[in-house]
């Protein structure tokens, strides 16, 4: 006997109910700082035990290039942020290696303030997108800690309104450090003689990449702290579950023989934009829509069942 | 015939997804498994409308799915598969559900456009700079001096600057970057750097200096130059 329409339908409607199943989000290939929600106050001291709750997340760094005065390498190769909140207030901590501990040493936090979207080098304008303003949390360790703003080069101010402390402490303590390393070498054929591309007459250089595993003595660890939200509205708000951009900047304030200071100003170690997710306090509702779905599909299925039962062909 | 079809369906299902998965990654970038799912979805949609052609080919296709569904007719291992397939659907609904719902720690998707439409000016300009060994020699220089610290003094994006930005510099020698572009465009972009960008380019992410600012344009046509010859690649032009 053949299939009626009926069945057809039926067949079609089973194909979406189970496609439906197929769709699933796209992988961001991001990292993410993730704040864990826990109870209590949040750690304002770089060695409270607490930090050991929050996961650690490494970020590689890079001399600040994007603008003059730029830098060829910097002695932070990367750093490690923890963060915690209470749903009330929220620190981060920053871990990186500095075999000095030195008067200007420093480290910056920096967030996009508002909706609008502001570039990662203070928040300077951009030519096709109005950008938006720059919440930067600044420490030195002979200055501590200063809540700043800045929308473009030359703008950086401190507030008026200071939210946000600040404390830091170096350890004369061996960490591991990870960074790329790279050796560029003239190939040269087995006579000693430079190899030259056949097409343009340049020497051949040879490049070799492999991450290296460095034992440093000196670890400096910064903790930021702030309430989530202020009534300052130059200050970056944070929502639980959301998804706002950090970025990073170090500086390392060893003097040199010349008394000049090793990096200062828009001499630093940076990051661009990464994202950082306060994790949002638990919503059991999300059990009782799963528990929906289930009576629901299993009601689908059992009409879909009937109706196939009922039209079956024999 | 009848379960030959649906076993030819579910056979051409499992190729597609093999193809889709580990066949492509040999010739160019993985795909994103949410692609490959709405691709096997298109498939098993395809499938069904050549299924259901005719009479004939509807009951091959989907008797043996109704008969497996009501049950009848069925036993044994069968019997039990039913059981735990009948099960099993509701529960995967409300795991998708639910995990659609939990929040996520994963950051967003972003869909960046790596290469925006240019702002008119800079359609369509031609280097002015001749293309001679000197002039291509100097833009060596000035490249290594000013963009080999993230773009790599190889041209691949492996600076040693290059390491904390997000996205990262480009590699040139990679065939989907200015082998793609032409000298003009090029020309833009290391003129008005990433803040020159527009919204879909993400501006406020890019790390590329606004060289206009330390750079003539003659300087800037020599390192065009030179990033062509450095990467073994031709500009794409209009002809």
């Amino acid at each position: 006997m053949m299939m009626s329409h009926r069945h057809a339908l039926l067949t079609v409607a089973l194909v979406f109910s189970f496609g439906w199943l197929f769709v699933v989000p796209v992988f961001a290939e991001d990292v993410a700082v993730r704040v864990k929600l826990i109870q209590g106050e949040v750690p304002t001291d770089p060695l409270s035990a607490d930090w050991n709750k929050a996961p650690s997340t490494e970020f590689p760094m890079s001399p600040q290039v994007h603008w003059q005065q730029r830098i060829g390498s910097v002695t932070v190769k990367s750093i490690k942020v923890r963060c915690l909140h209470n749903n009330k207030q929220i620190a981060f901590m920053l871990e990186y290696a500095d075999p000095t501990q030195d008067p200007a040493d420093a480290a910056a936090l920096e967030f996009m303030v508002g909706e609008k979207k502001a570039h990662f080098a203070h928040g300077q304008p951009m030519a096709q997108v109005q950008g938006g303003p720059v919440n930067i949390w600044y420490w030195r360790n002979n200055t501590g800690a200063a809540d700043m703003s800045a929308m473009g080069f030359g703008t950086l101010k401190k507030q008026a309104q200071q939210d946000i402390q600040a404390k830091g402490i170096w350890k004369d303590e061996k960490t591991k450090i990870k960074f790329k390393e790279r050796k560029l070498s003239l190939r040269k054929d087995p006579k000693g003689e430079l190899v030259k591309d056949p097409k343009t007459g340049d020497p051949v250089v040879d490049e070799e990449t492999k991450v290296v595993e460095q034992e440093v003595t000196g670890v400096w660890r910064v903790v930021f702290t702030r309430t989530l939200t202020t009534t300052d509205k130059e200050d970056a708000q944070f929502q639980p579950g959301t998804f706002p951009n950090i970025a990073f900047a170090v500086w390392d304030g060893h003097k040199s023989d010349t008394g000049d200071l090793k990096e200062s100003g828009s001499q630093k170690a940076v990051t661009s934009w990464w994202y950082f997710n306060a994790e949002p306090p638990a919503d059991y509702s999300i059990y009782l829509y799963g528990l929906v779905a289930v009576v629901l599909a299993a009601g689908v299925e059992f009409v879909i069942i009937r109706k196939v039962q009922k039209g079956s062909p024999t | 015939m009848g379960s030959s079809l649906t076993i030819k369906g579910g056979v051409l299902l499992v190729a597609v997804f093999l193809v889709l998965k580990f066949g492509l990654p040999l010739f160019t970038a993985p795909l994103p498994m949410s692609l490959i799912w709405l691709y096997l979805f298109l498939t098993t949609i395809g499938i069904v409308v050549f299924g259901t052609l005719s009479g004939h080919s509807t009951e091959a296709l989907l008797g043996p799915i109704f008969r497996f569904l009501s049950g009848e007719g069925i036993g044994g291992a069968t019997k039990f598969a039913r059981v735990a397939v009948l099960v099993l659907f509701p529960l995967l609904v409300g795991w998708q559900t639910y995990s659609g719902l939990v929040p996520s720690s994963e950051p967003p998707s972003e869909n960046r456009t790596i290469h925006p439409a240019p702002p008119g000016e800079f359609v369509g300009l031609a280097n002015p700079v001749a293309n001679t060994p000197e002039n291509v020699m100097q833009g060596k220089g000035f490249f290594s001096a000013f963009c080999s610290p993230c773009h790599g003094a190889k041209f691949n994006g492996n600076g040693p600057a290059s390491d904390g930005f997000n996205p990262p510099p480009a590699n040139f020698v990679d065939a989907g970057t200015i082998a793609q572009l032409q000298e003009s465009y090029l020309f833009w972009r290391i003129k008005k750097g990433g803040v020159g960008l527009p919204v879909e380019g993400h501006p406020w992410k890019s790390a590329m200096p606004r060289w206009e600012v330390e750079l003539s344009d003659d300087m800037i046509w020599k390192i065009i130059m030179a990033e062509y010859a450095g990467s073994g690649h031709k500009p794409r032009t209009w002809e």
